[in-house]
Order: structure tokens, then C-alpha cells, then sequence
């Protein structure tokens, strides 16, 4: 996803860390205070919003999210500009390092003081950050599955068709008696860019001896989600 | 055979219909697994006096469609059926009326379910054309026949339409067509 000809990839955020030792068997569980370091050219951008009244920062808000949904047109940024009396390319400008202070921090999910944190340094008024921050929590439940749906994936189960067959005989042997299994995996094709990928087909030919084989393997990898070492680190991820 | 909980849960959602309308809707169900498709403004409206929301109409076709699939798929009468939906708590007279819809259709889901199952790309069309050359830029009197095959097969693993054509040669062509008897006579003696 690109945003305009602004380079909003290349900064780190702040991170400051605490730890807390548990026993000395279990896993450091780490709590970590995130705060978004933005960089001078963003900070010129959102600089814009302190001169504009709040419903039209609420407005922006949607055209943002907006973006994030269906992408945008040059004639809602000049609509709004005209009504402002600003330049589209402020305006633009705005609304884009709006929309990527939305994301960062959706991304990282900051709390509610971090966000404020982060955004004290633009120097905008309390009222304004207050409202930076209601847009930030009403967006934030509709950002999350949108990013998750911009993740590359591999190609994930869908179904399996079977069918078992009997080989009596071909052009090379007569009077044989040979059983075959013949198996189609349907894949559903994720990608970047997630939405319904398309599918795919695999033809597999199994005899029943592998084939029990692999269904001994399945249930042994199957077996393993029961085994203590694994419950120990689901209990420790939660 | 129906040892999956969320049957037992959604037979409890089917008793909340009368059994004329578990019928009706047994019917339109039958048409969506033959393929027909499902009239759903129907089903609204034969789900509409129970009650029925959004959830509970899905549930109620896919448990449906669940049972009347899983009984052809083991050929199952229509006795057993009856008694195993009767001990999984189905009323009688919607277990009644259930298995006369099994059964009104019971072959043509059969057939149907054996359409579907999978076959590795079938062979769709068949055109063929004897041409008899008579010389060529190697050989200046050839004058000998050939067969052009073409064979218009389903792709296995694409699913679409593949041509291949072949020519075939007057010896080649009598090897392949013995062969393809052999194969026949055999295919006969099975059946």
C-alpha cells in the first residue's frame, strides 16, 4: 500500500520494556509500553488538522477509512478543499498521515494513554487530541481485520474428495487385483491481498498402505497438541 | 451413524416445526442436493410460523441436507433410518415423513451422488477423420492412410476443457483398436 509520493515506512517505534521473572522454568513475560515516534515530515502533515474545526477532523476520519477500504478519488480531497480553502495537496496530505497514525497504532494496539502519549508532540490542543482519540477507538475494531486480511498466506485446506478403486488388469499384466486410492485436495489459494483467493487442485494416488501410513502420521501430529510441552507454552501465550 | 453433536443439538430445532412443514421442507432440501437449487424465500416462509431466525433456518436445511446425504451415501433403508432418527429424539411423525421423501428419491439421489464423486478428467468428445496421403516433401508416393483423432477431454487437476489432437498411422491404429477391445471385452465381463 502506498501512500502518495511520502515515504512513511522507514521509522522505528519507541519501545520501552519491562520484565517480570517468573519461575525460572516458565516463559519472561514481558510487558512493553509502545509509543509511535513520527517523523518530522508526518508531523507537517497532521499540523494541517489543528487548523480545521473537529467535525471536519471527524470527516477525515471517515474518507481515511475509506481509503483503507476502496482506495480514494481525487475529487472527495477536492471537494473538501474547496470547502476549506486550502490547497488539495494539504488536504490530501492530511488525510493520508491521518490515516497512517491510524494504523500504526491499530497495528501495535496502543492503550489509550500511549496513543495520547505519541500524539502530544504534535502540540495540538486537549480538545482535538480527545477527539483523535475517539476516532482512533471507533476505528480500531474495523482496521484490525483489514489488516489481518492483508497478511501473504499459504494455500489452506479446503476439502478432500476420495475415491478407492480396484486395478483388474491393463495393457502390460492381466488378472491383477490391485487396490488405489485416489485423492483431490482442494486448496483455497490465499495470497497477499487475502479476500477469496482462488482454489486449486491436487491430484494425489495413494496405496492403502501409505495411505495408513499417512493417517498414523496425521494423528501422531494431532497427538502432540496434548502433549505437556505444548500445553505449556499455550498457557503462556494467553 | 450420526455420532456428530451438532446433529443431536439442531434435531431438537426440528421438532419445533409441524411435521407438513418438515416435509415441504425436506423436499426443497432434496432439490438442492439433486442439484436443482433452494427456493430460500420458501423456506422462509415454511420456517416463518415457528419462528425460525437466520441461524436457525441455516441449521435446520444443513442438518437435513447432513442426514438425507449421509443415508444414500450408505445406502441406507428405510427402517434404520427411521429407528436411529427416532432414538436421536426426531418425533415420530416428522421421522415419518422424513423417510417417504428418503425414500420417494432415494435412487436419484443415488445416481446424482455418483456424478459426483471424482473422477480423474473425463473424456468429453471423441472426432476422428481417415486422410489418405499421397506424397510429401521426403517422399514423392507415400499413398498410404491415417487417422486424425481428436479427443476433447476434462482436465484432472484444472477442471477445463483440454483438445488433443493425434494422427495415427494404419498399423498404430489397429494395435490401438485390438487393445481398446480387449479392454472393452473385459469392462463387459465385469458388469
Amino acid at each position: 500500500m502506498t501512500l502518495g509520493s511520502h515515504d512513511y515506512t522507514h521509522r522505528q517505534p519507541g519501545t520501552v520494556w519491562t520484565v517480570e521473572w517468573t519461575d525460572a522454568l516458565c516463559w519472561r513475560r514481558l510487558i512493553c509500553a509502545m509509543l509511535l515516534v513520527l517523523s518530522e515530515q508526518h508531523k507537517g502533515h497532521l499540523s494541517f488538522l489543528s487548523s480545521v474545526d473537529p467535525e471536519v477532523v471527524a470527516e477525515f476520519g471517515r474518507i481515511a477509512l475509506d481509503f483503507l477500504r476502496r482506495g480514494t478519488s481525487p475529487k472527495i480531497y477536492e471537494a473538501a478543499a474547496r470547502k476549506l480553502g486550502a490547497s488539495v495537496e494539504q488536504v490530501q496530505r492530511a488525510v493520508e498521515g491521518l490515516m497512517f497514525l491510524v494504523l500504526e497504532s491499530c497495528r501495535h494496539t496502543l492503550s489509550e494513554t500511549d496513543f495520547l502519549d505519541s500524539i502530544l508532540v504534535l502540540g495540538f490542543s486537549q480538545e482535538l487530541n480527545n477527539n483523535l482519540l475517539q476516532l482512533y477507538l471507533q476505528q480500531s475494531a474495523q482496521v484490525r481485520p483489514l489488516l489481518a486480511q492483508l497478511t501473504p498466506t499459504l494455500p489452506n485446506y479446503h476439502s478432500l474428495e476420495w475415491r478407492l478403486d480396484v486395478n483388474m488388469s491393463s495393457r502390460t499384466l492381466r488378472q491383477q487385483l490391485c487396490p488405489v486410492m485416489t485423492l483431490c485436495l482442494l486448496l483455497n489459494k490465499g495470497g497477499a491481498g487475502g479476500g477469496a483467493g482462488g482454489s486449486e487442485r491436487r491430484l494425489l494416488q495413494a496405496r492403502p498402505a501409505t495411505l495408513l501410513h499417512l493417517l498414523s502420521a496425521l494423528e501422531g501430529a494431532l497427538d502432540t497438541l496434548k502433549s505437556s510441552h505444548t500445553r505449556r507454552i499455550l498457557r503462556n501465550i494467553k | 451413524m450420526f455420532s456428530v453433536d451438532w446433529v443431536l443439538a439442531e434435531i431438537s430445532t426440528l421438532a419445533k416445526l409441524s411435521s407438513v412443514k418438515m416435509k415441504l421442507l425436506c423436499a426443497q432440501v432434496l432439490k438442492d442436493l439433486l442439484g436443482e437449487g433452494i427456493d430460500y424465500d420458501k423456506v422462509t416462509k415454511l420456517t416463518a410460523d415457528a419462528k425460525f431466525e437466520s441461524g436457525d433456518i441455516k441449521a435446520s436445511v444443513a442438518v437435513l441436507s447432513f442426514i438425507l446425504s449421509n443415508a444414500a451415501k450408505h445406502d441406507v433403508d428405510c427402517e434404520s433410518l427411521s429407528s436411529e432418527l427416532q432414538q436421536l429424539g426426531l418425533p415420530k411423525e416428522h421421522t415419518t415423513g422424513l423417510c417417504k421423501s428418503y425414500e420417494d428419491k432415494h435412487s436419484v439421489l443415488r445416481e446424482r451422488l455418483k456424478e459426483m464423486s471424482l473422477r480423474l478428467g473425463r473424456l468429453e468428445g471423441v472426432s476422428w477423420r481417415v486422410d489418405y496421403t499421397l506424397s510429401s516433401s521426403e517422399l514423392r508416393n507415400i499413398s498410404e492412410p491415417c487417422v486424425q483423432l481428436k479427443l476433447q477431454v476434462q482436465g484432472a487437476e484444472s477442471g477445463a476443457s483440454e483438445t488433443t489432437v493425434v494422427s495415427v498411422s494404419a498399423e498404430k491404429f489397429r494395435v490401438l483398436l485390438c487393445e481398446l477391445k480387449q479392454a472393452q471385452n473385459l469392462m463387459n465381463s465385469l458388469q
